[in-house]
């Protein structure tokens, strides 16, 4: 009896402990705690910027949180992880939210509805580009208008770069900063950068080096071509001007040979090649400027110019944004969102991200009304950033020369259809493939079946929401 | 007696001592720990996986609204992707008889007084405590098509250029079955060591008197009493060979050339997480244990036939 007895309490304590840890842990994940949980992705320089200004809110609001635990990863992780928190049903209280995934967050409950936060806490947006904001709208049916789930973090652009040291030792003019060579010129360029430069019989310098899966859209869209059609429901590949900015981007490798082979690729990347200084052109996102300009990463001149343009005449390249969202089920929404506000909003905020204060520059101030002094900067100095700044704002903004557009994968329910023709490029560089027109009927069924398969889930998810 | 209470535990219960019951009590406790921890991080997943591979679960959605039945296994059938990422799976198990054979060569050669025998040992089992991804970076440097030490090596000695290891989707699998096994030698090595230093001295010195050379030996005395050893490392080399991912997400880019290097589980979490399609992915999750189970339990049903004891 007495065995069974002293059991019986060690049952006991086992289960109580279980319940207060129980109760502990409850009280982390709920209103008990004055932690703000932050779950975001980015590279190392922004990760310094973001970890100053996070200490900094941190500071600045001592009275009303106790700590910022500021989780961040890599992008390739992000959603592998963050769909691991919603399975948890443990979303932070701050976490990033593309374009292709607000409508999903939103019919499935995941992020709270900005505009009553806004409203309350006074905060306006007028100051944002609203063609970005747009993105982060939904009114149950389509993006782009109803109500504002997520504040930008910034809009960026993929714009392209070139070495000027390369450009120097070649005795090639620099390109021109206000009109974007013409496929034509920019091949002429290419070839006269390619050479070997150590006379050993290889060629160890391209006019320029490509990933196809930043860098072949923007032939296809100066060409008028597309991916998808209007309703991002149908693959064009298979249209004449598709066909043709196809041959026109491997005829830069098969062709003319001013890019890095295939098996060179896979020795060492297109990014490896631009910073180890093998390439004139390369692509440069505004994220990726900090880097570029920091000499311990790529130590060489460089400056920014246009991708060349194919039939419409025009310069066009990809632009991106994400945005900073709120958890649905947040108990900590006022502060979450002064956060947010302070990261995306903010004046102060934007000078330190873009720079304007002395920073590494990891974006273009996200506030119209910055814009202008942040080119001041530029041109005095002040901020460390490559002299063709309006290179950038032209793409973000549009001209007559260079338009940014959104990628078609920003519209779909997942990317698999996209990923699909990427692995088809790799194959069409390494010859798994006779000609054009075999990889374009061999993937656009199996792009398009894919495609149809992510549209199904993704009306069945809203009609059953 | 201890055999008839093993026997039948039931009908000697009312008999049990007071210790015997407190000790009873205890081993439930003890045993309740594990069974927890099977039910919460095994037994729950696995029925998880099991509903969601009925639906069209995205990660994000709801799985109950969105209950498909048994259509993701029916799609399973007909996916060429997942048979083609099942044949890598498989191809790269070549590596697993191959690594037997060097690991038991090595022991053998091993298994003798020699100078230095311990930092031999040692060496060969550094690879594998060694981090996964760090040796997959370093060994993706040594096929490199450029720069690697493999085709440094190849132009040295032919004055050709070495094969694109990486990029070319038959040697990419060439490549990965090298690296497989060079880490998996070292446990294959430390495992036959200790099978050898259990056979008794006698059989050998029984099988000189009787005049067999050191092949016969070998063949006769050394393979059959190792059987155990080879056993356990087939078995944990198959259920290890079909779950392969770090190497081929570490050492080649989305899949490889043509997604030649992917295995079923890189397919598994391409289409889970890149895809978001989590039903289907948890549909072939279910698939692949299955096949394991399978595996597995034929290994066991057979193992009579060739597996012997020093006993």
């Amino acid at each position: 009896m007495k065995t069974s007895r002293s059991l019986k309490r060690i049952v006991c304590l086992f289960l109580g402990a279980v319940l207060a840890l129980g109760c502990l842990s409850a009280c982390g994940s709920g209103g008990g705690s004055k932690t703000l949980k932050v779950f975001l992705y980015m590279n190392d320089h922004e990760q310094e910027v973001y970890t100053a200004m996070i200490d900094k809110f941190k500071e600045e609001h001592k009275d009303e949180i106790d700590d910022i635990d500021f989780q961040i990863t890599t992008q390739d992780q992000y959603n592998t992880t963050l769909t691991g928190m919603m399975t948890a049903n443990d979303l932070p209280d701050v976490f990033y939210v593309g374009p292709a995934a607000v409508k999903s967050y939103v019919d499935n409950g995941y992020v709270a509805d900005l505009t009553p936060l806004l409203q309350e806490a006074g905060i306006s947006t007028d100051d944002l580009p609203q063609n970005t904001l747009n993105f982060y709208k939904y009114d149950g049916t389509s993006i782009g208008s109803g109500e504002l789930y997520a504040l930008p973090k910034d809009a960026s652009t993929f714009a392209y770069a070139y070495n000027k040291d390369v450009f120097d030792k070649a005795g090639v003019p620099y390109p021109d900063p206000e009109k974007p060579y013409t496929y034509e010129e920019f091949v002429d360029v290419c070839q006269k950068l390619t050479m070997d430069t150590d006379q050993d019989g290889e060629i160890d310098q391209w006019g320029a080096s490509f990933a196809d899966l930043y860098m072949f859209q923007q032939y296809v869209y100066s060409n008028g071509a597309g991916f998808l059609d209007e309703t991002n429901r149908t693959v064009t590949i298979d249209t004449p001007e598709f066909k043709e900015a196809l041959e026109k981007y491997f005829d830069l490798t098969f062709k003319y040979g001013v890019t890095p082979t295939y098996e060179q690729d896979v020795a060492l990347g297109p990014y490896q090649r631009w910073i180890a200084g093998q390439t004139g052109f390369y692509a440069a996102g505004t994220w990726d400027v900090a880097s570029f300009m920091d000499p311990n990463t790529f130590p060489y001149n460089w400056d920014l110019c246009y991708y060349p343009t194919l039939s419409t005449g025009v310069s066009y390249t990809w632009n991106g944004t994400v945005g900073f969202c709120i958890s649905a089920t947040s108990e900590k929404k006022d502060i979450a969102l002064e956060l947010i506000n302070y990261l995306s909003t903010d004046p102060e905020g934007q000078k330190q991200l873009s720079g304007m204060d002395g920073s590494s520059s990891v974006q273009v101030p996200n506030l119209q009304s910055l814009q202008d002094d942040f080119k001041a900067a530029v041109a005095d100095g002040t901020v460390t950033y490559p002299s063709n700044v309006d290179v950038i704002f032209n793409y973000i903004n549009g001209s007559d020369v260079a338009v940014g557009r959104m990628q078609e994968s920003d519209y779909t329910p997942n990317n698999e259809w996209i990923s699909m023709f990427w692995e088809g490029m790799t194959a069409y560089r390494s010859g798994s493939y006779a000609s054009i027109d075999d990889f374009v009927n061999d993937l656009k069924p199996k792009m398009q079946e894919s495609l149809d398969k992510a549209w199904e889930t993704a009306d069945a998810g809203t009609n059953a929401g | 007696m201890a055999a008839s209470t093993a026997a039948n535990p039931a009908k000697t219960k009312p008999h049990m001592s007071q210790m015997a019951l407190q000790e009873q009590r205890w081993g439930r406790l003890f045993v309740a720990a594990p069974f927890i921890g099977f039910c919460l991080f095994s037994a729950f997943p696995i029925v998880f996986a099991f509903v969601a591979s009925l639906s069209n679960w995205t990660g994000t959605n709801s799985i109950l609204n969105n209950f498909i039945g048994f259509k993701n296994y029916a799609e399973l059938l007909t996916d060429a992707r997942f048979w083609k990422t099942m044949g890598t799976t498989v191809i790269y198990m070549i590596g697993i008889p191959i690594g037997m054979v060097l690991g038991l060569l090595i022991a053998t050669a091993m298994n003798r007084k020699i100078p230095g025998v311990k930092i031999l040992r040692t060496m060969y089992y550094v690879p594998v405590i060694s981090s996964l991804v760090a040796v997959a970076i370093l060994w993706a440097w040594v096929f490199n098509y450029d720069y690697g030490l493999f085709n440094i090596i190849i132009k040295a000695i032919s004055g050709g250029k070495g094969p694109n290891w990486l990029g070319d989707e038959t040697w990419v699998k060439v490549a990965m079955i090298i690296f497989m096994t060079w880490k998996g030698l070292g446990t294959s090595i430390i495992l036959y060591l200790s099978g050898l230093q259990n056979i008794p001295r006698d059989y050998y010195e029984a099988a000189t008197i009787d005049g067999a050379n050191g092949w016969q030996a070998f063949r006769n005395i050394t393979i059959p009493l190792v059987s155990p050893v080879t056993f356990y490392l087939l078995i944990t080399g198959i259920i290890g060979g079909f779950q392969v991912f770090v190497e081929v997400s570490v050492m080649v880019s989305n899949g490889g050339t043509n997604y030649s290097a992917a295995t079923v589980v890189y397919y598994l979490w391409d289409k889970a997480f890149k895809s978001q399609q989590m039903g289907y992915g948890s549909a072939m999750a279910f698939i692949l244990a299955i096949i394991i189970f399978i595996v597995t339990a034929i290994n066991f049903y057979g193992q009579d036939k060739w597996v012997k004891t020093i006993d």
